[in-house]
């Protein structure tokens, strides 16, 4: 496990922020730890790309949002997948499967 | 972008203030959560904080590129624009208010002439099923003076549909004016006599009760049965449930079985008619002697007809089957008539043509006009757009310091040229404005000169003149941003800025003199244009008219359903003769048959002569003895008849001096035999001679330009009882509208039963006949003088400008001992320099184009020097106008007050 977090997969924010709404509700920073943690600390979303991608997407229609209390009490905007996000989760996973897999085969056959 | 996401966006876009809280709400949330996180790994609360927003970073940034998402950036951008070219056109009110002005008037010159010839020609009639369909039948002969012709007996009407298997739909059309309703009540009303298949041409349904039917219009005589405009029947009638009620229209009482929507006009090219009846009622009601004939006979030229062709039809295919049935027509027509002329001679044809008849083959001198006068307001636009593309030059070589410093400071060239194209296009826009509202203040005076009374002439919901109106400032936009635009991309940034707030040197730009030259060769052209239809006008109406009717009235009475004997008949209009001459302050009356310039004909034969009508058209006019008094017309050999040639007296005329050097060269001809014959279906003429007693001066009476004014007059004393109805009076000064009123009190006095009188001046008809040339002469005059002021001012502009950048070479010139008459004359042959190269240019041009209106001038060489010259004059004249002021200020250039200030 290396100190430095990997570089985010250029497209696979959107990707990720889906898969984690998937799970649950979150708020924005609950979206971060959560894809922190599960990457094992591998993966930091930045904030400064999460909330616009939020707003983004929100626009979209592929995920709602509504103003919650946390569990501490503060109050907090959560963020949950809509039937549209669902839909585009599975579209954008499989193509990212398939391109992973594609890119994991040529980079085994170069280097043989 | 889905349609979802575009609602989306716009909804955020509309919320986008709350937005912006909640994310700055929601970025405290997520610093507090991190930071109680990091307190949690062990740092200090105020570390915590502290890293917390460290890592959250540019907090404004991050809202900015939320915002992104929550609307339309380009749109953004756009406005923000908007408002940068708002502020800069603000900030300089007199270019704003110089630009929107000329371009104003160029787009309101184009508005109003579409309106005008889109009404007269091209529009097409309102509720018509399919108009591309429908066409108005022509028939022309190569003997008939008019080449082709819209109006045809209602026999050949029935005969051309009868055969014609291109024709799926057919109606014929007549209009007239008469008086509809009782006693006091009587008003003159525009009726249509149409077939019963003509409301099946239109997507209509009556309002109330039904149309007529096929039924109702048979021949010999249609049903009395009238279907009244929705205009008429609620302005003037007041809505009244009239279903079933009766209706005096004309001589004849109609029951009225239907009101038409609102917005139908059928047909109709002038005022829309008031009450629409079957066509086949028409004769029975208006032209009494052709009831029984109307149907067999081909003397009587009162329909128009309008058909409809097969879907798939060609014209040509439409044409063929109309000619041969025409021709069949006319076989039939020989059949009683043995002077109808064989094919081979008359080569007859009838086809399909506009339904508009402005813009049919037998168009008048009007629409001709008019259609280079719609040229010309191109030509006004064009100059209009040169200029306004100078001042937009200029402006741009003011802000050149401004450019370069925003192009300095990283806006795209691209986003520059989108600002000059957004400041051209919201200065057109304002200019549509303009444009409209000149247009209907301006058209309201080209439509009085041109369009039938009681055309409307709305602008504002005029959607075909807004669109062209739009179409004109788009273009403009364009044509006006070319020039600036490549301008400004071309901008030299380093060099504007170096060279400090005195902003460039003077440089001629070669770009500024062409657009100057170019107004001033499109202003020549125009001003040609004016000068040789002023000229033709002047040479109408200095035309010896053989008579003078300014001072004459035609007071025409309409005796309505009174039916009067031959010998009532003309013992009625010699009493109203009398009431006439017994008028007070009058100056004697007289009866005449045709009015002027409705000549009419019949058959002549002279003793000698084997066709008369081949050597022309000899018109015949009937009047009372005193005729040529009152119309002032002299006699120059013989005598004018009188009370001695009475009915038993032997039978008289007199001849127009042409017809009596054409029909007796060289003989006298004072006691000549004529033989006249007025059926045209009768056989050769067993009638006694008419003598020829006096030889009159020629008198205008077919075309006001006509040379050859054949025309010969009889006596209609001599005549039988209907003739001569029109009276004329001689009033002692001009026809003013208190003198026509007190004219027509008198007569309406005189008129038996419900007939009435209507009071005309004479000098209309004359008016009529000069119209095209008046039209002419006023619009190209008119908008030649828009385009030398436009012109004019461009070059004001632009010596002023040049003046003020030269100053300091000037200064420098006065300084080295130039005098004020040096530099007066250096400024004043720039200006002029540009005035003659413009001149020479457009005289060019004009010598060109002038041939092609050569057809329209009368009695005007198209390359009249007179005009040429005068023009030349005047636009030198005007550059050296133009350019006096700016020359003045520059002979002010004070050497120490413009060296000093660098």
């Amino acid at each position: 496990m290396s100190d430095t977090p990997a570089p985010l997969l250029a497209g696979t924010l959107d990707l990720l922020i889906l898969k984690t709404l998937a799970a649950g509700t979150f708020h924005g920073y609950g979206i971060a730890q959560h894809i922190k943690r599960l990457s094992r600390e591998a993966l930091r979303i930045e904030e400064g790309s999460l909330y616009p991608a939020l707003s983004r997407m929100q626009v979209k229609g592929w995920i709602a949002s509504e103003w919650k209390q946390t569990p501490t009490g503060r109050e907090a905007r959560y963020y949950r997948i809509t039937a549209a996000g669902r839909k585009q989760l599975g579209q954008e996973e499989a193509d990212f499967k398939r391109s992973i897999a594609a890119t994991v085969r040529v980079l085994k056959l170069s280097d043989a | 972008m889905s349609p979802r996401e575009a609602v989306l966006r716009v909804v955020a876009w509309l919320r986008r203030d709350r937005l912006s809280a909640q994310l700055a709400a929601e970025l405290e949330t997520h610093a507090d959560l991190l930071a109680r996180d990091l307190e949690r790994e062990g740092l200090s609360p105020a570390e915590a904080r502290a890293a917390a927003r460290r890592q959250l970073g540019n907090v404004t940034a991050l809202r900015e590129s939320s915002r992104d998402a929550w609307g339309f950036p380009v749109v953004e951008a756009v406005l923000q624009d908007l408002r940068y070219a708002v502020r800069g056109l603000v900030n300089a009110p007199a270019f704003t208010a110089t630009v929107v002005i000329t371009l104003g008037l160029g787009i309101g010159a184009n508005a109003a002439m579409f309106a005008v010839i889109d009404r007269l020609m091209f529009r097409p009639f309102p509720l018509l099923r399919d108009p591309g369909s429908v066409h108005r039948v022509y028939v022309e002969t190569t003997v008939t003076r008019r080449n082709a012709y819209p109006v045809i007996p209602y026999t050949r009407y029935l005969d051309l549909v009868r055969s014609a298997p291109s024709i799926r739909q057919h109606a014929a059309v007549s209009e007239w004016r008469v008086a509809v309703g009782t006693g006091q009540a009587s008003r003159e009303q525009k009726v249509a006599g149409v077939s019963a298949s003509f409301f099946g041409f239109f997507d209509i349904r009556p309002v109330h009760g039904r149309f007529f039917g096929p039924a109702e219009d048979q021949v010999p005589m249609g049903a009395l049965v009238a279907v009244l405009a929705h205009d008429y029947w609620r302005n003037t009638l007041g809505s009244r449930d009239l279903l079933g009620q009766t209706l005096r229209v004309g001589s004849l009482d109609y029951t009225v079985i239907g009101i038409a929507p609102p917005g139908f006009v059928g047909t109709v090219q002038g005022r829309a008619p008031d009450i629409f009846i079957p066509v086949t009622t028409v004769p029975a009601n208006i032209e009494e002697s052709s009831r029984n004939t109307f149907f067999t006979a081909y003397n009587w030229d009162w329909v128009e007809v309008i058909v409809r062709l097969k879907p798939g039809v060609s014209e040509a295919a439409a044409t063929a089957d109309l000619t041969t049935a025409y021709r069949r027509s006319r076989a039939i027509q020989r059949e009683t008539n043995p002077r109808v002329l064989p094919d081979s001679v008359a080569h007859p044809r009838a086809f399909i043509g506009p339904m508009r008849s402005a813009a049919g083959p037998d168009a008048g001198m009007e629409s001709r006009v008019l259609l280079w006068v719609s040229g010309v307001a191109a030509i006004v636009l064009l100059i209009a757009c040169a200029n306004v593309a100078n001042l937009m030059l200029a402006r741009v070589l003011r802000r050149q310091r401004e450019i370069a410093v925003r192009l300095a400071l990283g806006v795209s060239r691209a986003r520059l040229l989108a600002q000059f194209v957004l400041e051209a296009l919201m200065l057109s826009l304002v200019g549509i404005a303009v444009g409209l509202l000149l247009a209907q203040w301006g058209g309201s005076a080209i439509r009085q000169l041109l369009l039938p009374e009681g055309s409307t002439f709305t602008l504002r919901t005029d959607w075909r003149t807004i669109g062209v109106a739009t179409a004109c400032a788009l273009a403009a936009a364009l044509l006006t941003t070319v020039a600036p635009a490549i301008l400004a991309a071309r901008a030299d940034m380093t060099a504007s800025l170096k060279a400090g707030a005195r902003g460039g040197t003077y440089r001629r730009s070669t770009l500024r003199s062409a657009l100057l030259v170019a107004q001033g060769a499109l202003s020549v052209l125009l001003l040609v244009g004016a000068g040789l239809f002023v000229r033709s006008l002047h040479n109408v109406l200095r035309i010896p008219l053989g008579y003078d009717a300014r001072q004459v009235v035609e007071v025409y009475p309409d005796f309505r359903e009174l039916r009067l004997g031959d010998a009532e008949l003309r013992a009625t209009l010699n009493r109203l003769l009398e009431t006439a001459r017994a008028i007070p302050a009058t100056g004697g009356a007289a009866r005449m048959n045709s009015g002027l310039f409705r000549s009419n004909t019949a058959q002549l034969q002279v003793p000698g002569i084997d066709s008369v009508e081949q050597l022309g058209r000899f018109n015949v006019q009937v009047t009372s003895p005193g005729y040529f008094d009152v119309m002032r017309t002299r006699i120059l050999r013989g005598r004018a008849y009188d009370e001695r040639d009475g009915p038993g007296a032997p039978l008289v005329a007199v001849v127009s001096n042409a017809m009596a050097r054409v029909v007796w060269p060289g003989r006298d001809p004072i006691g000549q035999c004529m033989q006249v014959t007025w059926n045209a279906s009768a056989n050769l003429p067993t009638d006694p001679c008419t003598r020829v007693i006096g030889v009159a001066e020629d008198a205008a009476s077919e075309r006001l330009t006509d040379e050859r004014r054949f025309m010969y007059y009889l006596n209609a004393e001599q005549m039988g009882g209907g003739w001569a109805s029109r009276i004329l009076v001689r009033l002692n000064g001009r026809p003013t509208l208190a003198e026509r009123e007190r004219v027509r009190t008198a007569m309406q006095a005189a008129m038996p039963g419900n007939g009435f009188v209507v009071v005309t001046p004479l000098q209309d008809a004359i008016d009529d006949q000069s119209r095209g040339w008046r039209l002419g002469a006023t619009m190209f005059a008119a908008f030649g003088m828009l385009a030398l002021v436009v012109a004019a001012v461009g070059l004001y502009g632009v010596i002023s400008y040049t003046v003020a950048q030269r100053m300091h070479e000037l200064a420098m010139r006065v300084a080295l001992g130039a005098r004020s008459r040096d530099i007066l004359r250096l400024v004043l042959r720039q200006g002029t320099g540009y005035a003659a190269a413009g001149v020479a240019i457009g005289l060019l041009l004009a010598a060109v184009a002038s041939r092609w209106i050569e057809p329209l001038l009368y009695r005007e060489h198209p390359r009249d020097p007179l005009v040429f010259g005068g023009v030349c004059a005047i636009m030198v004249g005007v550059g050296v106008l133009a350019s006096i002021g700016p020359a003045l200020r520059a002979t002010r250039a004070d050497p120490n007050r413009v060296l000093r200030a660098d």
